[in-house]
């Protein structure tokens, strides 16, 4: 069971409305102190009830605001999430559109999808319950039909297209060829 | 009613059962802060001393927040989506009885019932407690019996309240308590969602 959020935008909403909360129970706790002080001060007293009960009205606006912050921290966490969610279906049409390109057998189409998500040939052979020598010849021929000349150009293909895809909000560099992992 | 086969494919787990986020972090923090500070002051906190005044202003100001964050919260905790209707709460409690589950995603019509009257009781015991504080009313024979009126009555609510949790969670097969920890209410497959 995930009780607590995952996410930054779902921390930060979590946070917000603990301290909204606190200072909710302070704000009820000021203005029935100050309703009460209101009735059992004697008239020449009262400014000082008066403060009070301005600063608890102040806190009560800074609650009000604090909610309407915490509205748009979820609108905005839940328009993250669907960009992410939009972004993973679209790589996942992205790289089947490759590998119909390329023509790839559906035993390749495996191969190739273990090699894009970083497992070793060992690894792919474990898992498709093949030997090593099989799985060599399948990215061979994955290589070859992709033209490109190992794993490494492989990712870069989609890496490339990622890079590509500007958004309109950073339209900046696009042309980050070569190798960029720093 | 529904066209789902209730035990479709022998697969044992939930295969098609959907989570959906539903209760917010502000809903579930103030459910379960106001049903402890009921517990404390109902039980071990001493009626006339500071801390049971302290959790009853802590309550008064969880439920204000939970009134505002129904004008301006996310859609499952807003009045519009769950407003009071006695007419769609006795339909609903026909329909209980007649063995057709609808999930709904915030309160069901009962529940929403339950929900205002809570509210409205936590409201009037706050008040009345806040009166007894107060020279004018200090003493006062009536406003000490609203007040443990009230609180009887609140006592009675709460027994409703978790009696129906827990028959909307067998009917439905949502389990509500999760939900109102986890936020996420995981929907069995084939179930009409509201």
């Amino acid at each position: 069971m995930t009780v607590l959020p995952t996410g930054p935008g779902g921390r930060r909403a979590l946070s917000l409305a603990v301290l909204i909360l606190l200072q909710a129970a302070c704000a009820a706790f000021f203005l029935g102190d100050v309703l009460i002080d209101f009735e059992a001060t004697a008239a020449n007293d009262l400014a000082h009830v008066w403060v009070e009960g301005v600063v608890s009205l102040a806190l009560v606006a800074a609650i009000v605001l604090q909610l309407i912050e915490l509205r748009h921290v979820m609108q905005r966490t839940e328009r993250a999430e669907q960009g992410i969610r939009a972004a993973r279906g679209e790589m996942q049409a992205l790289i089947g559109q490759f590998f119909d390109d390329w023509a790839l057998t559906p035993a390749e189409r495996d191969v190739a999808l273990l090699v894009l998500k970083g497992i070793d040939n060992e690894g792919i052979a474990a898992l498709r319950g093949t030997a090593a020598g099989t799985v060599r010849a399948q990215t061979a021929a994955v290589y070859g039909k992709a033209g490109v000349d190992g794993r490494a150009q492989l990712l870069s293909l989609f890496m490339e297209e990622l890079f590509a895809d500007d958004s309109p909000d950073d339209r900046a560099p696009t042309a980050r060829t070569g190798s960029g992992n720093g | 009613m529904t066209a789902s086969a209730p035990g479709a494919p022998g697969e044992g787990g939930r295969p098609g059962a959907r989570d959906i986020p539903v209760w917010d972090p502000l809903v579930r923090l103030i459910h379960w802060s106001v049903a402890l500070a009921v517990l404390l002051n109902a039980t071990v906190l001493d009626p006339e001393g500071r801390p049971h005044e302290v959790a009853g202003y802590a309550v008064a100001g969880l439920v204000a927040v939970r009134l505002a964050w129904g004008l301006i919260g996310p859609g499952p905790a807003r009045f519009a989506t769950f407003p009071p209707n006695p007419a769609a709460a006795l339909r609903h409690l026909r329909h209980w009885r007649a063995g057709a589950g609808t999930v709904h995603l915030s309160h069901n019509p009962l529940g929403a019932l339950m929900v205002y009257n809570l509210w409205l009781t936590l409201l009037a015991l706050v008040v009345t407690g806040v009166m007894m504080g107060t020279i004018r009313f200090f003493g006062i024979q009536w406003v000490e019996e609203a007040h443990e009126m009230a609180f009887d009555w609140l006592m009675i609510s709460v027994a409703l309240h978790v009696g129906g949790v827990v028959i909307d969670t067998l009917r439905t097969g949502v389990p509500l308590v999760r939900a109102m920890v986890t936020g996420r209410k995981r929907v069995p497959a084939g179930a009409r969602v509201r």
